[in-house]
């Protein structure tokens, strides 16, 4: 399902609320928060814890936090769902960082992210910021953008990313460098 | 702005890990530039949500999360934590998480500054019940904080000075490396009665920290002012 600008606008502002509400400590506006947002925190902690279960647990924690901290939450800096998104990711990453054994392989049962590229109608769709970083991350090597964005979804270590790439870690981080400085540049930071 | 520190952006991605991370986190605590840093790439690389999948938890977890809510609430109505009924707890892995940042904080903060006192390893095992305390700042004006976790009472001693018309505020860092505002300090000896989820943030492993702040405390949630000290939890 696609939404319309005037659409995405509308549920952006609902989900507002319902985060302002939250933070009031409305639980019906909590429950509310969860059945609009569990798909997409979810899908994040699967992703980057790499099992079901862990992924469920990390996301219990992230809604407790998200019920203790929704009062913090300030409508002029971030979108409701960016902010939402970042503690789910935040936290999915501390729980990877805890584990003792490194992956090295990509995870098994966590769904592929199927195209990593905008669609022409989500660009379309999407605020200032988010086509500027697209333009942007278009405009690195492929190289360097690749290893940007399994950074950012999977929620992997420099180490990592240099064996799976199978590169020395010295090699990876200076893609990861030159794309980073690149990007600064191209956005105009 | 000028340049913008690639190291914002690789701690902004996740990329580090261990001694690297432990030194961003510190950089992210005391130097508001470089906070700043860090929440400009967390920003545009929040444009990437949009094309994260989704896929629907399971239908059971929201019961779960519930009874958590309710538990909590319980909880701080009879003023203890003990009798919170989680299912799988998933406080161990945060517990965890936790140490192994603080393992390398106090790694750098043990070869970084004047003669620090000897800090035993934090054990991570169970005994929930016994005290845990820190020392903040260096030898010659610490700051020594005393968390009770079966009362939920964090004690504090005169908080350090301060100019006017500012304010010292208390905050704990956990395995999810971000500040969370515990209290302010006066210039006599404080008692906190930190609530729910910043309760369970105070473990073993954990940092405390000090920083200057407005009246009032930070308005933005995170540390604005200069960290004037820092000590991790330690179990006794």
């Amino acid at each position: 399902m696609t939404l319309s600008k005037p659409q995405a606008d509308a549920a952006r502002a609902h989900l507002s609320a319902v985060l302002i509400r939250t933070g009031q400590e409305d639980r019906d506006a909590f429950r509310e928060l969860y059945a609009l947002t569990q798909a997409k925190l979810f899908g994040i902690t699967l992703r980057i814890c790499g099992n079901a279960q862990a992924a469920e647990d990390v996301l219990h924690d992230v809604y407790l936090t998200i019920w203790k901290r929704a009062g913090a939450w300030e409508p002029g800096r971030a979108s409701p769902i960016t902010w939402l998104a970042t503690i789910a990711r935040n936290r999915a990453i501390d729980w990877q960082r805890a584990q003792t054994l490194r992956r090295a392989a990509p995870l098994e049962d966590a769904p592929e992210i199927a195209d990593p590229t905008p669609t022409a109608e989500t660009l379309l769709l999407a605020d200032e910021s988010t086509r500027r970083l697209h333009g942007c991350l278009d405009g690195l090597d492929a190289q360097h953008r690749d290893v940007i964005r399994t950074a950012f979804f999977d929620g992997v270590t420099y180490a990592e990313l240099a064996i799976r790439r199978a590169v020395p870690l010295g090699t990876m981080k200076s893609w990861v460098r030159r794309g980073l400085a690149r990007l600064k540049d191209c956005l105009g930071a | 702005m000028p340049d913008r520190d690639p190291l914002a952006g690789e701690f902004a991605l996740g990329l580090l890990e261990g001694e690297d991370r432990a030194a961003a986190l510190r950089r992210v605590l005391a130097e508001p530039d470089f906070a700043a840093d860090v929440e400009w790439w967390r920003t545009q690389f929040a444009a990437l949500f949009d094309l994260w999948p989704e896929h629907d938890a399971p239908p059971h977890l929201v019961a779960r999360i519930e009874a958590s809510l309710d538990a909590v609430r319980r909880a701080e109505a009879t003023g203890t934590v003990s009798a919170i009924p989680v299912r799988r707890s998933p406080w161990p892995w945060l517990a965890a998480a936790s140490s192994a940042v603080a393992a390398c904080l106090l790694v750098f903060i043990a070869v970084e500054p004047r003669e620090s006192p000897p800090v035993s390893q934090p054990i991570p095992a169970a005994r929930p019940s016994s005290v845990l305390v820190a020392m903040l700042g260096d030898a010659k004006s610490p700051v020594a904080a005393v968390f009770d976790p079966a009362t939920g009472a964090l004690r504090v001693a005169a908080g350090p000075g301060v100019p006017d018309a500012r304010v010292a505020q208390l905050w704990v860092i956990g395995g999810d490396g971000v500040p969370h505002a515990l209290g302010l300090l006066a210039a006599q000896p404080t008692v906190l009665a930190p609530a729910g989820v910043d309760r369970r943030r105070i473990v073993a492993g954990a940092t405390l920290a000090i920083s200057v702040e407005p009246l009032g405390g930070s308005p933005t949630g995170l540390p604005t002012g200069p960290v004037v000290a820092t000590g991790v939890v330690a179990r006794v």
